[in-house]
């Protein structure tokens, strides 16, 4: 089971601050993201961290990994 | 004097508090084109009058407070005003800036800017009005908390639409870290709201009939258009900022290992979520709400105890959520609410606390506070204000306390201003920025390089390569925005927005890869500003300015008025004995890696620090050469 965890506007817009799903890869992922009607679009506008780590939308994933997956922000 | 620029007044005033009198201070053209306005003007004013043996509480600690040339002309978030003089938290030069009204309102009344001089005879408040300066007795003002203050100047004013500015309890107890407040907003930092408690000066309002004049009305108004659209459609000012305000950077910031979390000790807090930008646009946000004439509205509205108020930035989310463990957002809610009222800078509040706590953990100072206990807080709050019992000790601040109790390596200040919520170790070029900032622990004032370092760019965080000469440039043009009387976040702007919405894309990629290796290319524009005679596309304020006031304005010139306002500041500042030796930060981010199986998650400071001062033009000890100081004209 994968954790994706949803932070920034990609969360304010689509409503949805967690998942969790079966996936073997970030495109799992994006597609089941995809299927909740966030557009891909989006979704390659984030930053993506796998267990806190840089990762990409091709990483491959393994059971109880955490996705995080981050809008850009900045202004303090 | 009066001007042939339009966006001035041509008015400068000095006024006497003692005396209470009002007179024209001389202040041509040559300057305005050399200094612009803002800070760097106040800096200007004031390296002419401190000779380096003036404290912060004495007559001769005059106060700047000053309009840029854009403020009240329209243009994009230039609401902005600033307020500078000697810090009681620092003993060097305070600037502090302000969305409030006061700015526009000042310009209306005919004025560019005010100095306050010597200290009022008993407690009053000043109200001005066109050509009339009324000093009144403070009477019932005196003692009230700021919300209550300002209902009784509109009382007492008798309408509305005016600027006002007052301070809290804290200022006129001298609390070291009291700020100014105008409306909503808060000249926060720096202490200058106890500088004004000593002078006893409650508040001034300030109304008037002129208008801004502008040169050419017809291309600025529409130059306006075009820049507020280029504002709404970019991914930071145009969405981040309006949806989550600068609260939407906790999550990042614990992404990336910057969330300052018990006291400085880490950078990740693991109830972060509950104190996010997102849980307070999900839970606690009514609507966003900015300053006049912005478009970002970057301002959170909330509610405390039923009543609609202004909602915490991303500093206090940080620094009285992770950086005291407290995982309670509407307790920040309310502390944030409580500390406006008291007139108390919330970044130094929070950061004393946070010291506090830690010494008491340590055995080294026993006074009841501790790291997750928040019950207590609000009541120590209000004795820090009062300066009662303990408060009377933490109103000092974290470096005073360190200096008599111990635990100075975990005292979280530079040059005596506790730092911001950017835990700075996985940004070493912010730690850079922390330590050389002319007020002290400043995210802003250092040049914001988290910018580029995880938060929006993605950058090596942990090279010192290229960061000095980086920190430099976004200094200079962070300066001269603010004196200009615009707000920092149209900077932010300055990065293309497509290297913000594709952070995995290659050209970002690309970009992330070469900062490190872009010193020398930086290190020539900012020795040769001459070469960038122009408008940048991404970065509408040069044209602004030539627009609005008719001054000739290119990016170059842009960023040699805000190299000689930084090294201006740094000059006075030298001549009250800093150097190279107070560019120091706590020795938990110089000598503690953050992750303790990375090395590298520490600031390489003095390595940074030799570059930075070459590229600046300083000595190795950090003192602006005589040379530099002819080619900026400050000599």
């Amino acid at each position: 089971m994968i954790t994706v965890k949803l932070y920034g506007l990609l969360r304010l817009d689509s409503g949805i601050k967690e998942r969790r799903l079966e996936a073997a890869a970030m495109k799992d992922v994006i597609q089941d993201l995809t299927a909740q009607g966030i557009s891909p679009k989006d979704i390659n506008g984030c930053v993506i961290l796998v267990n806190g780590k840089p990762a990409n939308k091709r990483s491959k994933l393994q059971d109880g990994d955490v996705v995080q997956l981050l809008s850009p922000v900045a202004g303090g | 004097m009066e001007s042939k620029y339009a966006g001035y007044m041509g008015k400068v005033m000095l006024v006497d508090l003692t005396a209470e009198t009002a007179t024209e201070y001389p202040w041509n053209d040559e300057q305005r084109e050399l200094y612009l306005g803002g800070k760097i003007m106040a800096a200007r004013i004031l390296c002419d009058h401190l000779t380096g043996k003036e404290t912060a509480f004495s007559e001769e600690n005059w106060m700047v407070i000053s309009t840029g040339p854009l403020t009240g002309t329209g243009a994009p978030s230039s609401a902005r005003f600033n307020i500078s003089a000697l810090s009681p938290q620092t003993g060097i030069l305070a600037s502090s800036n302000c969305g409030g009204s006061f700015g526009f309102h000042l310009k209306k009344a005919g004025y560019d800017a005010l100095i306050l001089k010597g200290k009022c005879n008993g407690r009053k408040w000043l109200e001005i009005h066109d050509d009339a300066f009324i000093f009144h007795d403070a009477g019932d003002l005196w003692g009230t908390k700021v919300g209550q203050c300002q209902e009784m100047l509109i009382r007492l004013i008798g309408k509305k639409k005016f600027g006002k500015l007052c301070i809290g309890p804290a200022g006129e107890n001298l609390v070291k870290y009291a700020g100014i407040i105008s409306d909503e907003r808060a000249a926060g930092r720096t202490g200058l709201g106890a500088v004004l408690g000593w002078k006893g000066l409650k508040a001034i309002t300030v109304s008037g009939s002129k208008t801004v004049p502008i040169y050419d009305k017809e291309k600025t108004t529409a130059w306006c258009k075009k820049w507020f659209a280029y504002l709404q459609s970019h991914p930071l000012t145009g969405k981040q900022l309006p949806r989550v305000g600068t609260a939407g950077l906790v999550s990042s910031m614990q992404m990336h290992g910057l969330l300052s979390t018990k006291n400085y000790s880490a950078g990740q807090y693991e109830d972060f979520e509950k104190v996010s930008g997102e849980t307070l646009a999900e839970e606690y946000n009514i609507r966003n709400s900015g300053c006049l004439t912005c478009p970002i509205r970057c301002a959170r509205t909330v509610s405390v105890k039923g009543q609609e108020v202004k909602g915490p930035e991303l500093e206090t989310l940080g620094l009285l959520g992770g950086n005291i463990c407290n995982n309670d957002l509407q307790k920040i809610l309310d502390w944030n609410y409580e500390l406006d009222e008291l007139g108390m800078d919330t970044i130094s509040t929070a950061n004393t606390i946070a010291w506090a706590m830690e010494a008491n953990e340590k055995g080294l100072w026993d006074n009841g506070l501790e790291f997750g206990k928040t019950d207590n807080l609000s009541q120590v709050f209000e004795d820090i204000a009062h300066r009662r019992g303990i408060g009377d000790e933490l109103a000092e601040g974290s470096k005073r306390l360190s200096q008599k109790y111990g635990g100075k390596e975990f005292a979280m200040h530079a040059k005596g201003l506790e730092l911001a919520a950017y835990e700075p170790r996985r940004a070493v070029g912010q730690g850079l920025g922390y330590a050389v900032s002319n007020r002290g622990g400043c995210h802003l004032n250092g040049g914001y390089l988290v910018i580029m370092e995880g938060l929006g760019l993605n950058a090596d965080s942990q090279t010192p390569k290229a960061k000095a000469d980086l920190t430099m440039l976004f200094q200079d043009l962070m300066e001269t925005i603010s004196a200009s009387g615009q707000c920092l976040f149209t900077s932010y702007a300055f990065f293309p927005g497509f290297l913000l919405t594709k952070p995995n894309g290659i050209i970002t990629k690309t970009v992330n890869a070469a900062v490190p290796h872009v010193g020398w290319a930086v290190r020539f524009i900012n020795k040769c500003p001459r070469v960038a005679a122009l408008h940048l596309p991404v970065f509408h304020h040069t044209k602004m300015i030539r627009l609005a006031t008719g001054m000739y304005m290119d990016f170059g010139k842009y960023i040699s008025i805000g190299e000689r306002g930084y090294t201006m500041e740094r000059y006075i500042n030298c001549k009250f004995g800093v150097s190279a030796a107070n560019d120091k930060l706590p020795k938990r981010l110089t000598d503690v890696p953050q992750d303790p199986n990375n090395p590298k998650t520490k600031i390489p400071l003095e390595t940074m620090k030799k570059t930075y001062y070459a590229a600046r033009g300083w000595d190795q000890n950090g003192i602006p050469t005589e040379k530099t100081l002819r080619r900026l004209k400050i000599k």
